[in-house]
C-alpha cells in the first residue's frame, strides 16, 4: 500500500498523514487522558467522601484486593464464566452455522431473524428475559418448562440459578453473532477440497473434520477473540437481572469494580480493580490476535 | 426419488454412490432427516423470535393480565402502558415512576448522533492516512485505535466521572458525548479503512496523474465511491450507540438519561413495573431492529470492526 505521494514529495508529504490523524489522535488523547489519571488513582487512597484522606499508598489497592475473599470468587466467577460461556456459545454458533450452510428453505429468513437479539440493547435483552424468568407463576419460562416436566425453576433467586440465567441471557444474544461470523466464513471457503474429498470418497463426516474446521480456524478464533473479550467485561446484563447477586454469587470483576466506586465510593480500589481486568483483557487478546493472524497466514497459504 | 428432499446438502453423497447410512431404505432416511431439519429450524426460531412476542404481548397487557398465573395467552389488549409511558403518571389507573421516558428517548438520539457525527468527522481523515499512506508508526497506531474496542469501560468511567464532576460535564449531552467516541471512534476508523482500501488504486492513480492532489483524492475519489459504507458507518455506529448502558449509567442524570438507562428506571425497590418496562423495552428495541433491516448485508463486518467481509 505505497503511495507515489509519499515517495515523490518525501518532505512536503512526511507529515501528511500525521496532520490526517490529528483529530482523530486528538480524540484518543481524550481516552489516555481519563486512563493515566486513573492508573494514578489506583495507585492513591481516594475516597469520594473523605477527600481529606487522599494520599499516594503505591500498590496498597492490588494488595489489599488480593487479601479480600469477595475479589477471588470474583475473579473465580469472570475466568469461569468466560471459560464455560464461550465454549458454549461457540459451539453452539458453530452448530447453527452449519445448519444454516445447508441449503434449508428458508434459511434467508432465519438469517434475518438471528439479527433481531443482535442489534438490541444488551441490557434491554436481559429485562426482557427478566420478564420471562419471572418465578411467581405468571412467568412465561417456568410455564413452558412446566410441560416438559421441570418444576418451577427460581430462575434468578439462588447462585446457581443466576449464573445459569445470565449464560442463557448472554447466549441469546450473542449466539448469532458466532454464527453469522462463522457462517461468513463457511461460505468463503473455496470448493476445490470438499470435490477432491468427494472423489476420494470421504463421507460428510470426515469432510467436516478434515476441511471444513482446519479451512474455518480463523473464523473460530476470531470469533472466540471477541467473545473473550467481552465475556471477561460483561457488565450491563448482571447488572440489570441479578446485579451481582444472590450472594455475591454472579458478581465478577466488573461488577466488584461498580460497586467499589459506585455504592462505597472507594474510587481508588474501584479504578485498581478495573485495572486488573484489563490486564486480564490485554493478555488475552494478545495471545489470541497473534493466534488469529498465524492461523489467517497459514489457511490464507 | 420421489420428492425433492428438503435438505440438499451441498456435499451429500450422490445418487448412485455409497452412503455411509444404509440401513434405512432411502425414502425413509430421507423423511426421517427433513423431520429432523423442521424440529431444528423451529426450535432456532422460537428461540430466536419468541422473546419478543412474548414481550410486545406483555407490554399490551392490563396488570392483572402480567400477573396471572398460569400466563395468558389470550386477553384484552390494551394501550394503557404506552400510553403511561408517554403521557405521565396516573394515567387511567396506570401508575407510572418514570413519565419522563419521551425524554430518555429524545436523549438517545441527541446523544447518540452526536458522536456518531463527530467520529465520523475525526475517522474520514485518519482512515485514509491508514489505508492510503505508509508511515512510521502506521500500524502500532492502527492497533492502538482497535485496542480500544477491548478495554473494560470502568478503567475510563470511574476517573472520567471524577474528571466530569469537577468540570462540569456530568449529567450533560456534551459530556456523553465525548464518553460515547470510546465506543464508537474505534468503530468508525476501522470500518472506514477497510472500506477505503476497497477503492481500486488504479482511479486513485489516475486523479494522480491528472494532477489531483491528496485533498482532490480524498473528496473527488474515495469520498463519492465510498458513500455507501460510509453510510453504513454511521447507521452502525449510531446503533452502537444506541445500545450503550454502561457509560450513561455512570456519566448520566436524570435529565441525560438514555433509553438503555431509562428502561432500568421501571424496577424499584418497591415494585417493578412489568408492562410499562416491556412498553419500554418495544419502543428502545424498534428504532435498532429497522435500521438493522437496512444495513443487514454489513451487520458482521461492522462487529467485527471490518475483520470478515
Amino acid at each position: 500500500m505505497h503511495t507515489t505521494a509519499v515517495r515523490r514529495r518525501p518532505r512536503r508529504r512526511r507529515f501528511l498523514p500525521y496532520l490526517l490523524l490529528a483529530p482523530a489522535l486528538i480524540l484518543l488523547v481524550g481516552m489516555v487522558y481519563p486512563f493515566s489519571l486513573g492508573l494514578y488513582y489506583s495507585l492513591t487512597d481516594y475516597w469520594l467522601q473523605f477527600p481529606s484522606r487522599f494520599r499516594f499508598i503505591w500498590l496498597d489497592n492490588y494488595i489489599r484486593l488480593f487479601n479480600t475473599p469477595l475479589f477471588g470468587r470474583a475473579l473465580e466467577f469472570t475466568t469461569g464464566y468466560t471459560l464455560v460461556a464461550v465454549t458454549i456459545q461457540v459451539g453452539l454458533g458453530l452448530a447453527v452455522a452449519l445448519f444454516l450452510h445447508a441449503h434449508i428453505p428458508g434459511r434467508k429468513v432465519m438469517r434475518a431473524l438471528m439479527l433481531m437479539p443482535l442489534m438490541i440493547p444488551p441490557v434491554i435483552a436481559a429485562l426482557m428475559w427478566k420478564i420471562m424468568m419471572d418465578s411467581t407463576g405468571a412467568g412465561i419460562l417456568n410455564y413452558a418448562l412446566s410441560f416438559v416436566g421441570v418444576g418451577p425453576v427460581n430462575w434468578l433467586g439462588y447462585p446457581r440459578g443466576a449464573m445459569i440465567s445470565v449464560l442463557v441471557i448472554d447466549t441469546w444474544g450473542n449466539l448469532p453473532f458466532i454464527s453469522l461470523v462463522l457462517l461468513g466464513g463457511l461460505q468463503a471457503l473455496p470448493n476445490e477440497p470438499y470435490e477432491a474429498a468427494r472423489v476420494d470418497g470421504a463421507g460428510p463426516a470426515a469432510m467436516l473434520r478434515y476441511i471444513t474446521l482446519p479451512l474455518l480456524l480463523p473464523f473460530i478464533i476470531l470469533a472466540v477473540t471477541f467473545r473473550v473479550m467481552d465475556s471477561l467485561r460483561i457488565f450491563d446484563v448482571i447488572y440489570a437481572t441479578t446485579a451481582g447477586g444472590p450472594d455475591d454469587a454472579t458478581t465478577n470483576l466488573s461488577i466488584m469494580s461498580y460497586r467499589y466506586a459506585f455504592q462505597w465510593y472507594q474510587m481508588g480500589t474501584g479504578v485498581a480493580e478495573a485495572i486488573v481486568l484489563l490486564a486480564m483483557v490485554v493478555a488475552s487478546s494478545y495471545v489470541l490476535l497473534r493466534l488469529w493472524h498465524r492461523t489467517a497466514e497459514s489457511a490464507a497459504q | 426419488m420421489t420428492s425433492l428432499p428438503l435438505l440438499q446438502r451441498r456435499y451429500a453423497p450422490q445418487r448412485g454412490q455409497r452412503s455411509t447410512i444404509t440401513a434405512l431404505p432411502l425414502s425413509r432416511r430421507h423423511y426421517l432427516r427433513n423431520a429432523a431439519i423442521v424440529v431444528a429450524a423451529v426450535i432456532l426460531i422460537v428461540w430466536t423470535v419468541f422473546p419478543f412476542v412474548w414481550i410486545l404481548m406483555t407490554s399490551l397487557k392490563n396488570s392483572a393480565d402480567i400477573i396471572s398465573a398460569p400466563p395468558k395467552f389470550i386477553f384484552r389488549p390494551t394501550m394503557g402502558n404506552y400510553a403511561a409511558l408517554f403521557f405521565g403518571t396516573h394515567r387511567g389507573g396506570y401508575s407510572t415512576t418514570r413519565p419522563d421516558f419521551p425524554l430518555f428517548f429524545v436523549n438517545s438520539v441527541i446523544i447518540s448522533t452526536g458522536a456518531v457525527v463527530l467520529s465520523v468527522l475525526a475517522s474520514i481523515p485518519a482512515a485514509y492516512a491508514l489505508a492510503r499512506f505508509s508511515f512510521p508508526l502506521k500500524n502500532s497506531l492502527g492497533f492502538i485505535f482497535m485496542s480500544f474496542r477491548f478495554v473494560p469501560f470502568l478503567a475510563f468511567v470511574i476517573p472520567l466521572y471524577l474528571l466530569y464532576q469537577r468540570v462540569g460535564l456530568y449529567n450533560t449531552h456534551v459530556g456523553l458525548i465525548l464518553a460515547y467516541q470510546l465506543i464508537t471512534l474505534p468503530f468508525t476508523i476501522w470500518m472506514l479503512r477497510s472500506f477505503f482500501m476497497e477503492v481500486p488504486l488504479e482511479i486513485q492513480e489516475a486523479a494522480q496523474i491528472d494532477g489531483c492532489s491528496w485533498v482532490g483524492i480524498l473528496t473527488r475519489v474515495i469520498l463519492p465511491l465510498s458513500m455507501p459504507g460510509i453510510a453504513v458507518t454511521v447507521i452502525l455506529g449510531f446503533m452502537f450507540c444506541w445500545n450503550a448502558f454502561n457509560y450513561p449509567l455512570m456519566l448520566a442524570g436524570r435529565e441525560t438519561f438514555p433509553v438503555t438507562v431509562g428502561a432500568i428506571q421501571f424496577i424499584s425497590y418497591d415494585q417493578v413495573l412489568w408492562g410499562q418496562m416491556a412498553a419500554a423495552t418495544i419502543v428502545s428495541a424498534l428504532p435498532q431492529l429497522l435500521l438493522s433491516l437496512m444495513v443487514q448485508k454489513y451487520i458482521v463486518r461492522g462487529l467485527t470492526m471490518g475483520a470478515v467481509r
